[in-house]
């Protein structure tokens, strides 16, 4: 039972930041038309900026602003080069999967050799430490908290900012029709390009609450995690955003329940294998696509 | 008759995609406070044509609106301009209450917000009994109703619609153009493409028939109910 509560908690923990990422996932497949693989990246190499504001300065919030302001500037700057493609005619989403598979390459192969040389970035005990309580095995560390909270916190603004505010109703115009949403005027481009930055905005706290929970950093977290993303987001539905946030809280408790009663190295097979079964039985998601 | 303004003055437009030329060289113009019907048959050209008036298709030729040339403005400078377009097949934001649909057709127009959403209450008085109602559960009839209405939150200066009777009943049918009649005594310029030309003509001032592509008659409705070629060809001889 013990064993049961502590990994629960670890699931929920590493489920709410899959949460996260996938709701910007979502957010720039139904509003960017993109499928941005180099999503995760963009939260890893943002992680890095942290570290090495907080290594030099050893300014928290500096730190904070850095990692932040790092993570919406690589998104942006990706905008140009998604909408080129998205542009083209006859051009389907699949284009920007490529490319942006080739940016999550470049991104992994910088920070494997030039950032850090190449090894792997731990955050100093200052930035996250010890546990908050502990009861016989079970254990709530600090990174936990945050990040549990934090994107609870997260979710809800955004939530908020999708179905009370008027840039939020743009986003779900464009994310249903397309079409009409241009025909009413609505300017694509430039509400397009506000996803970007909320995504870059998602990102950054995302890695804030990320160097938290897990206290280090390698220039494969990245793709290691956008490879879940991607599967977590097509089980539950492409663009499926009230799926993403049931199959990625579903996904990071799963991986922790096989840490826990498994060998730690089984995890991603279980949960991969699970994932398979499910897109064999419901091949458009759990809970359905919005991408036709 | 006093001579009145052109909004709308449409000059040699050509719209082509790949090989097909959906419209060659039109020459076309609304004048304020006129219902014009362009009339013709499936894939004739009228909902590229007003598409390309949008710049939603790219056209080739002369769009003079209110004096000004659109052509290469982008479509949400036009619609802020004050072009909509009601489309056909009543394309709503189905997943969305009617409340919203509303909102969001008063994009490039949010000051006088109130005012237009009192003005579309009134005329579709089941919007408002709707108004919390997500879109896609209403009738086709209510969605048309929905997508005029959404037009009217901007308060344009030009009203185009596209096949308004297409899928729906005679008597809502009826209605609709009951409603385009009532918009026009209010003083809304409207352009109206349609296929069902005796319901088009009977509530437009003037009216041009597109074939393929070209416009090959033009005149005013009365004109155009009595010339043979239209009764032959439009009308089914029953005028």
């Amino acid at each position: 039972m013990e064993v049961f509560l502590a990994q629960l908690i670890n699931g929920l923990a590493l489920g709410s930041i899959y949460v996260l990422l996938v709701t910007g996932f979502n957010l720039m497949i139904l509003v960017a038309r993109i499928i941005q693989f180099a999503y995760p990246q963009f939260v890893v190499l943002s992680m890095y900026a942290c570290w090495e504001v907080l290594r030099l300065t050893n300014n928290v919030f500096l730190a904070v602003f850095a990692c932040i302001s790092t993570s919406i500037v690589l998104n942006i700057l990706s905008e140009p080069i998604f909408r080129r493609i998205t542009n083209m005619k006859g051009i389907d989403i699949n284009a920007s999967f490529v490319a942006s598979l080739g940016i999550a390459i470049v991104i992994t192969d910088i920070m494997s050799h030039s950032l850090n040389y190449g090894f792997p970035i731990a955050f100093p005990t200052s930035w996250v430490e010890g546990s908050l309580a502990r009861f016989g095995l079970i254990m709530i560390s600090k990174g936990q908290l945050y990040a549990l909270a934090g994107s609870i916190i997260a979710v809800l603004l955004f939530f908020y900012l999708l179905y009370r505010t008027k840039q939020g109703r743009l986003f779900r115009a464009i994310a249903e029709n397309r079409f009409a949403a241009r025909l009413i005027g609505i300017p694509i481009v430039k509400t397009s390009i506000f996803s970007y930055f909320i995504a870059g905005l998602l990102g950054g706290f995302i890695a804030i609450l990320l160097s938290l929970l897990l206290g280090s950093a390698s220039p494969w977290l990245g793709e290691f995690v956008a490879l879940k993303i991607l599967a977590v987001s097509i089980v539950a539905g492409l663009g499926n955003l009230r799926g993403g946030l049931v199959c990625g809280l579903c996904l990071g408790v799963t991986e922790a329940m096989a840490m826990g009663y498994l060998s730690g190295s089984w995890s991603n097979v279980v949960s991969f294998v699970i994932m398979l079964i499910i897109i064999l039985i419901k091949p458009q998601g759990l809970f359905g696509t919005s991408i036709s | 008759m006093k001579k009145k303004n052109n909004i709308l003055k449409i000059e040699n437009l050509s719209v082509t995609y790949g090989p097909i030329k959906a419209l060659r060289k039109a020459n076309l113009e609304v004048n304020e406070g006129e219902v014009v019907a362009l009339i013709g048959a499936n894939g004739a050209g009228k909902t590229s044509l007003l598409k390309a008036i949008l710049n939603i298709e790219k056209p080739n030729g002369k769009i003079l609106f209110l004096g000004k040339d659109i052509i290469s403005k982008s479509t949400d400078n036009i619609v802020a301009s004050g072009i909509c377009l009601i489309p056909e097949g009543h394309v709503i934001f189905s997943s969305m209450t009617v409340f919203e649909n509303l909102q969001l057709g008063a994009y490039h127009n949010s000051y006088d917000f109130d005012k237009n959403l009192e003005k579309v209450f009134a005329y579709f008085p089941i919007l408002q009994e709707r108004s919390s109602q997500i879109a896609g559960t209403l009738s086709g009839g209510e969605q048309q109703m929905l997508s005029i209405g959404r037009g009217l939150m901007s308060n344009p200066k030009l009203i185009m619609i596209d096949e308004p009777s297409l899928g729906l009943a005679p008597k809502i049918v009826a209605d609709i153009f009951e409603i385009l009649s009532e918009l026009n005594e209010e003083g809304y310029t409207i352009l109206l493409a349609e296929q069902n030309a005796k319901k088009a003509l009977e509530c437009a001032h003037r009216g041009y028939v597109l074939e393929t592509g070209r416009f090959i008659l033009q005149g005013t409705s009365r004109e155009l109910m009595n010339n043979q070629k239209a009764r032959r060809v439009y009308l089914g001889g029953s005028v």
